[in-house]
C-alpha cells in the first residue's frame, strides 16, 4: 500500500527536497522539528509540524524514541530520515518497523552491517570488491607502527566506528604514528564511543568517486553512474559533479558493477551511495564505504539521469514494484553542484549563522537551487552550515563549468559570510578546469591560491 | 483519587524535588504522574506504543519543549553561576569576551568537570570555555595570567560575538 502520510525527520534544504517529492506523489507530510525551526521553510511547506523538541539536536532531531513517538502521535505510516541526524542510525530504523511504520531506508540490519566500517570492509572483501590495503582494528601504537610498516608509508588511521573525520590523521613515517596515535583514539572514543583504529594505505593522487545504486530489497539494484567528490576541505566536500569525466570507461564498467554487486549481495533496500578511491596513476579504484542513505549531492546523479531519487524512494517504501531495468536508466551531460555554506573562507571557515539580508539566486535555465533560504531567513547557530545547493546542468563539462560560472556570478547573497567566493575561484581555477585536482588539491594548492587572489 | 488539585501535584514535585530520587511513577486509579530528573529516561512504566506519551506539540506553537512533556522536572543546577550584574566589578579585572556567537559550553564535554572554576588560577594558555556554532567548537584561552572572579554565563547558554564571558582579576 501507497504511503499515504509521510514523516520527516530532518531539517533544512533536504526537509524541503523531502516535502516536494512527497506532495508530487499525492503524499501528505508532517515535518518534526525544533523549536528553532520552527519558522523554517519546511515547517511552513509540510501540511502539519510538530515540535519535536528544543533547538538542541540532542533533545530534538537525534531523540529517535521522541521522532518515533511524534510520528506515531501524528498518524504517519511512513519516516523519511533525509541524510546526517538519525539517517544511519539502526535504532530508528528498528523502532519504526516495530511500530508499523515504514523507515524510507535500508533495512536496520543492513545500516548496522554497513555502519560500522570493518564490517563494510569484509562485506566488500566478500563481494570481490577492490579494497585499499589495510589493516583489522589496532589497538596501540607500537602494533600500528609495525602494520603501517608492512603496508608501506604514506598511511591514514581512521577509526572503525564512524566518519567525519574524527579519529582520521595521516602519518608519512613511524613518528607520525607514535605523536597522533593516542589523540585520535581518544577522539573515536569521545565522538563514537570506541577508540579503535585501523590503517589504510594512503594514496597519494586520489580522487573521489561515488556510485549512486538503489535497491529494491531483493536483490535488484540499479545504478545511476557516477559521481567526482574531489574538492574536499577536512574530508567535507564543497563541490561534486557527475560523471567522473577522467576516468576511463572500461574502468567506469567495473566500478559501476563493483557497487551494484556489492549492494546486491546484500539485498540491499532504497537509495545508497558506495564511495570509493580512484587512484589517478594506478588507474585502479578502492571501496571506501557505502552511505546508506539519500546523500547531498543526490542532485547532479538526478540530473543526468532524470529521475526523481527521492520520489523512487519514496514509491518504494509505499510497497511499490520497482518497475526498471538498468537500460531504463540513460545517463545523458554533466552536472556540478556548489555547496552554499554559512561560513567565511576568508576566516579559517568560521561558521556564520544570522539572517540573510540578501538572497537573489540566479534567474537562468539549467540551474537548480535546493535550498530552505530565502530574503531574510534566520539561519540558526545550531545545526549544520551548508544553507543551500547550486546545480547546475550542461551537455558536457565545459558548457557545465560555463553555468556554473555565470550562475554564481550572478547569485547574489548578504547578511552572512558565505563561501561563495571560493566556490567561484574555484570553478575558474586552471586547475578545476582542465580536471586536475585530487582529494588533496584545495588544502594544498586550492586555499593558497585563493588567499593570495587578487580582487 | 477523584479530585486531584495543582496544590496535591505541586508537593508531590516539591517532594521529589528535594529527594536523591533519578525518578517517580505514581499511579492511584486513573491518576498517573511520571517523574524524571534524565532528559533522555526511557519515560514511564507504563508506557508503551499502545499509549504514546505524546511528546509533541503541533505548530503553530513554537514553545521550547521539553524533551517529553512527562519528565516534568528539571535537574537542579547543581553548581549555580554568579551573573556579572550581581556585583560592581572592580576596575582592574579583565573581561574575556566571546570570540563569535554560539553556545558557551563550560565543560570539554557533557559531564565532564568544567574547564575553570571561581578563584581557578589561569594563564595566557588556559583553555576556560567552548563556543559551539554551526557545529564548529572553538576553544577560548583566558588569555592572560590572574584569577577567575566571575563567570557570566550559564553551562549552554547562547552567547553573541563580544559578549562577556569571565571577568578575570589580574595576577601581580
Amino acid at each position: 500500500m501507497a504511503i499515504s502520510r509521510l514523516f520527516i525527520a530532518n531539517r533544512g534544504e533536504i526537509a524541503v527536497r523531502i516535502i516536494r517529492a512527497a506532495h508530487s506523489l499525492g503524499i501528505e507530510t508532517v515535518l518534526g522539528s525544533s523549536a528553532a525551526d520552527a519558522e523554517s521553510l519546511p515547517a511552513r511547506m509540510a501540511q502539519r509540524t510538530v515540535i519535536v523538541g528544543p533547538a538542541e539536536a540532542t533533545r530534538s532531531y537525534l531523540d529517535e524514541r521522541l521522532i518515533v513517538q511524534a510520528a506515531l502521535g501524528a498518524g504517519c505510516d511512513a519516516l523519511h530520515p533525509g541524510y546526517g541526524f538519525l539517517s544511519e542510525r539502526a535504532a530508528l530504523a528498528r523502532l519504526c518497523e516495530e511500530n508499523g511504520i515504514a523507515f524510507v531506508g535500508p533495512r536496520p540490519e543492513t545500516i548496522e552491517a554497513l555502519g560500522d566500517k570493518l564490517s563494510a570492509r569484509r562485506i566488500a572483501e566478500a563481494s570481490g570488491v577492490p579494497l585499499v590495503p589495510g589493516t583489522p582494528a589496532l589497538d596501540s601504537a607500537e602494533d600500528a607502527c609495525a602494520a603501517a610498516s608492512e603496508i608501506g608509508y604514506p598511511v591514514v588511521m581512521k577509526a572503525t566506528a564512524g566518519g567525519g573525520g574524527r579519529g582520521m590523521f595521516f602519518a608519512r613515517g613511524p613518528e607520525d604514528v607514535k605523536a597522533s596515535f593516542n589523540k585520535a583514539s581518544e577522539e573515536a572514543r569521545a565522538a563514537f564511543g570506541d577508540g579503535s583504529l585501523y590503517i589504510e594505505r594512503f594514496v597519494e593522487s586520489a580522487r573521489h568517486v561515488e556510485v549512486q545504486v538503489f535497491g529494491d530489497g531483493e536483490g535488484n539494484v540499479l545504478h545511476f553512474g557516477e559521481r567526482d567528490c574531489s574538492v574536499q576541505r577536512r574530508y567535507q566536500k564543497l563541490i561534486e559533479e557527475a560523471p567522473c569525466t577522467i576516468m576511463p570507461d572500461t574502468v567506469r564498467a567495473e566500478l559501476h558493477a563493483a557497487a551494484v554487486k556489492l549492494t546486491s549481495d546484500l539485498n540491499y533496500r532504497n537509495a545508497g551511495t558506495v564511495e570509493f578511491l580512484f587512484d589517478v596513476e594506478r588507474g585502479e579504484f578502492y571501496f571506501i564505504e557505502v552511505n546508506a542513505r539519500i546523500q547531498v549531492e543526490h542532485p547532479v546523479s538526478e540530473l543526468i539521469s532524470r529521475r526523481d531519487l527521492v520520489a523512487m524512494q519514496l514509491r518504494l517504501a509505499g510497497g511499490e514494484a520497482l518497475d526498471l531495468q538498468q537500460s531504463d536508466i540513460v545517463l545523458h551531460g554533466h552536472a556540478i553542484e556548489c555547496r552554499v555554506n554559512a561560513e567565511d573562507p576568508d576566516h579559517g571557515f568560521l561558521p556564520s549563522p544570522g539572517r540573510l539580508t540578501t538572497w537573489e539566486p540566479p534567474d537562468m535555465d539549467f540551474v537548480r537551487l535546493d535550498t530552505f533560504c530565502s530574503q531574510g531567513t534566520l539561519i540558526p547557530p545550531y545545526y549544520d552550515s551548508m544553507i543551500g545547493k547550486l546545480i547546475v546542468y550542461g551537455n558536457d563539462r565545459t558548457e557545465a563549468l560555463l553555468r556554473m560560472d555565470e550562475a554564481i556570478r550572478q547569485f547574489s547573497l548578504a547578511g552572512v559570510k558565505t563561501n561563495m567566493p571560493l566556490q567561484h575561484f574555484i570553478i575558474r581555477h586552471p586547475d578545476f578546469h582542465n580536471n586536475l585536482i585530487t582529494t588533496r588539491w584545495l588544502e594544498q594548492t586550492g586555499l593558497q591560491a585563493f588567499a593570495n587572489r587578487e580582487e | 483519587m477523584k479530585n486531584v488539585t495543582a496544590n496535591e501535584i505541586k508537593n508531590l514535585i516539591q517532594i521529589f524535588d528535594d529527594s536523591e530520587w533519578q525518578e517517580l511513577a505514581l499511579q492511584v486509579e486513573d491518576f498517573r504522574i511520571f517523574l524524571s530528573r534524565d532528559p533522555n529516561s526511557a519515560g514511564a512504566p507504563w508506557q508503551s506504543t499502545q499509549t504514546p506519551p505524546a511528546p509533541v506539540a503541533s505548530a503553530p506553537a513554537p514553545v521550547p519543549q521539553q524533551p517529553s512533556s512527562v519528565s516534568a522536572v528539571a535537574p537542579a543546577q547543581p553548581t549555580a553561576t554568579p551573573k556579572a550584574e550581581s556585583a560592581p566589578i572592580p576596575d582592574n579585572y579583565v573581561v574575556v569576551k566571546a570570540p563569535n556567537l554560539g553556545i558557551f559550553y563550560r565543560s570539554p564535554k557533557p559531564g565532564a568537570a568544567p574547564y575553570v572554576e571561581l578563584g581557578a588560577e589561569v594563564d595566557n594558555e588556559t583553555e576556560i570555555c567552548l563556543i559551539e556554532v554551526m557545529k564548529l567548537f572553538t576553544p577560548v584561552h583566558a588569555g592572560m595570567r590572574g584569577t577567575v572572579r566571575h563567570i557570566c554565563v550559564e553551562d549552554g547558554e547562547m552567547v553573541e560575538f563580544d559578549q562577556p564571558l569571565f571577568y578575570v582579576e589580574p595576577a601581580e
